[in-house]
């Protein structure tokens, strides 16, 4: 057996860093990645965040139809509790188990919502899993083991160390902590390939996937010193050495990915994605404090009398906000920094809130308030845009997302801590996410050297699907892209699909048999692409 | 059959045991053990055991609620309250009188 198909994902990759990078010859192994093959741009969905947005690239389903909203979630709409995001949450097949059932084996590496572990036929290592317990979140029983028997082998720095991500979003300011912390995620990365190597080489799978988070979280603290020209020059010397560090990250990184395609082979389909696109930003908007200065939000005793600084990610302060606010009086709350949502307390009518009846009216009167923040520099709207429940996350499995879903200006995210003002500056520029990631993909049958137009998130999954010769469910609301396969491709090997919700092409766990697709569907797809010229 | 409360601690103590041999934490851990000073948890870490508690025994616990009320008291939680609160959980009572771990208050040294 051999890997058929690799998906390397880059957590936060955009390509208004790469780009750069590949041409001051950092990474030399990408830029010959994308002439062997396709890249383009990757739209996530709403909230551009890690759990939703991986969700869909391993779903090809929204939120609204995955169940996954953000890193935390309140199980139902009458509780104040939120916990920390699980496997269990995501209501749909995803590739994994498609693949699984479909009778491939996967391995998986470093992926978030993957703990408790779904038992696949393969190896499973959850991402977002705190250190300590790292063998109890691996797959199948005895793994860990295993991983423990490689060389090298360090769980403490593969795994997630709570203390160094608070660390890391409270602020590192100065290179005496920032430049082990960007050597540490260096070392990361080579941990997780050892470990897929290992695996690999001693047992390979069918479907093999590594997520490398790193590139996220240098984007988020380094963002001045990868991209210089969107903040102040640098000047001191130290400065210069933290960017050498930012450098030889990515460098070691495209040294990673030329060992990761020639471990899967030159048969092999290989795919990168990220989850979202990354940029500057500048500003905070203490969501919770503007809430409170207009009235929607009241902070309890105990937001005053205690020290209510935190972690930005939230990790060390789950549920929080249960405590911090007087809910007698809050009608409106964010509960987390990540996800930019707000939730609005509906009555039950004996209980305090908004009485349902004036549910609408309040959701537009408070959306119409959002819209009048300013932005400190330029005074121009600091929300750009707000998405209702609805809007957002239209599905079977919406009640469990936010009311409401703000966008910035500049694509930052929320503080819900309580401030001194509701906009604040941040003292230098930091990263935040975007809407369009990236997207790459090369091998048999694959188009060389194309620059396709953009291509959505939920296209990943049914991209993966059809190059591991499975069929296609009907439900993924993604599409297989065409455009990026070479002449003769889709007639010779037709993109099958199977029924909504059914898995296996050998009747294990699907439901229905598989079907090739439309024929006339799929020619007058394949004319109009001719048409466009993305096709011979 | 739901498990008794002895093979509850068992249980408990057996995870932790392996866990905390991957640590290098150099003591056995007893029931008296407590997850945040003496194990070094973090929030996140008990949240993950959690899960784990409920994947074991297939059941949802309100760990949720048990843990915010942990971080409002900072307090801790020893292994034996944490057997208590599933004990209760699954049993409906507890079965030696050990009082529930949501009225204990212990701070955080």
């Amino acid at each position: 057996m051999s890997i058929k198909t690799l998906f390397i994902g880059l957590d936060g990759a955009t390509f208004s860093v790469l780009d750069p990078l590949i041409q001051e010859g950092v990474m030399p192994y990408l830029q010959s990645f994308f002439a062997e093959g396709v890249r383009a741009g990757l739209r996530t969905i709403v909230p551009p965040l890690t759990p939703p947005a991986w969700t869909s690239l391993m779903t090809g389903r929204t939120p609204g139809n995955h169940g996954v909203f953000d890193f935390f979630r309140m199980d139902s709409p009458t509780t104040r509790h939120i916990r920390f995001f699980n496997s269990n949450d995501v209501q749909c097949e995803t590739i994994w188990t498609l693949a699984s059932s479909g009778g491939l084996r996967t391995t998986t590496i470093n992926f978030p919502a993957m703990f408790p572990p779904p038992h696949i036929s393969g190896y499973v290592v959850p991402g977002w899993v705190p250190w300590k317990q790292l063998r109890l979140a691996c797959w199948p029983e005895g793994l860990f083991e295993k991983l423990k028997a490689i060389p090298g082998f360090n769980q403490r720095e593969l795994a997630m160390d709570i203390k160094m991500e608070e660390k890391a979003t409270e602020g590192i300011s100065n290179h005496v902590e920032l430049g082990p912390w960007i050597e540490l995620h260096t070392r990361r990365e080579q941990n997780l390939f050892q470990v897929l190597r290992h695996l690999s080489q001693e047992d390979p799978s069918e479907l093999t996937a590594v997520l490398f988070d790193g590139v996220d979280k240098l984007q988020h603290l380094c963002w001045r010193f990868l991209r210089p020209e969107d903040d102040k020059p640098l000047t001191e010397e130290w400065e210069h050495q933290i960017r050498q560090l930012c450098l030889q990250y990515f460098c070691s990184m495209d040294n990673l990915i030329r060992q990761l395609c020639e471990l899967a082979g030159p048969e092999a389909t290989v795919v990168l994605g990220s989850d979202h696109g990354f940029g500057p930003t500048y500003d905070v908007l203490h969501l919770n404090t503007w809430l409170e200065q207009h009235g929607y939000l009241a902070w309890s005793d105990a937001a005053h009398s205690r020290d209510s600084e935190g972690a930005l990610l939230g990790v060390g302060q789950v549920a929080k906000h249960t405590w911090l606010m007087d809910w007698n009086k809050t009608k409106a709350f964010a509960t987390t920094p990540t996800s930019n949502g707000i939730y609005v307390v509906v009555s039950d009518g004996t209980s305090p809130g908004v009485p349902a009846a004036e549910y609408p009216a309040f959701i537009r009167k408070l959306s119409d308030e959002l819209r009048t923040i300013p932005d400190l520099q330029t005074g121009q709207p600091l929300v750009t845009e707000i998405y209702t429940r609805d809007e957002a996350f239209r599905g079977p499995h919406s009640s469990a997302a936010p009311d409401l879903t703000l966008v910035l200006r500049d694509g930052g995210l929320v503080s819900i801590l309580p401030s001194p003002t509701a906009v604040s500056k941040r003292p230098v520029v930091s990263g935040s996410h975007r809407h369009v990631g990236i997207f790459g993909a090369k091998g048999p049958g694959i188009r060389k050297g194309f620059l396709a137009n953009e291509l959505s998130i939920l296209d990943v999954a049914p991209t993966v699907l059809y190059s591991l010769g499975l069929p296609v469910p009907e439900d993924l609301q993604g599409r297989v892209p065409l455009e990026i396969y070479q002449d003769g491709v889709l007639e010779k090997h037709p993109i099958r699909r199977t029924a909504a919700g059914s898995t296996g092409s050998d009747g294990r766990t699907g439901s229905a048999e598989s079907v090739p697709a439309e024929m006339e569907d799929e020619e007058t797809v394949l004319e109009r692409l001719r048409e466009l010229g993305y096709i011979e | 059959m739901t498990p008794r409360r002895q093979e509850i601690l068992d249980y408990l103590l057996q995870k932790m045991s392996e866990l905390t041999q991957d640590w290098d934490y150099p003591d056995p851990v007893r029931p008296e053990s407590l997850l945040f000073s003496e194990l070094g948890f973090e929030s996140l870490d008990a949240v993950v055991l959690c899960t784990a508690i409920q994947e074991h025994y297939r059941t949802a616990m309100p760990f949720a609620e048990l843990l915010a009320e942990i971080g409002q008291q900072q307090r801790d939680l020893s292994i034996d309250e944490l057997v208590t609160f599933v004990d209760t959980h699954l049993n409906g009572q507890t079965h030696n009188g050990h009082p529930h771990p949501m009225s204990v208050s212990r701070q955080v040294q």
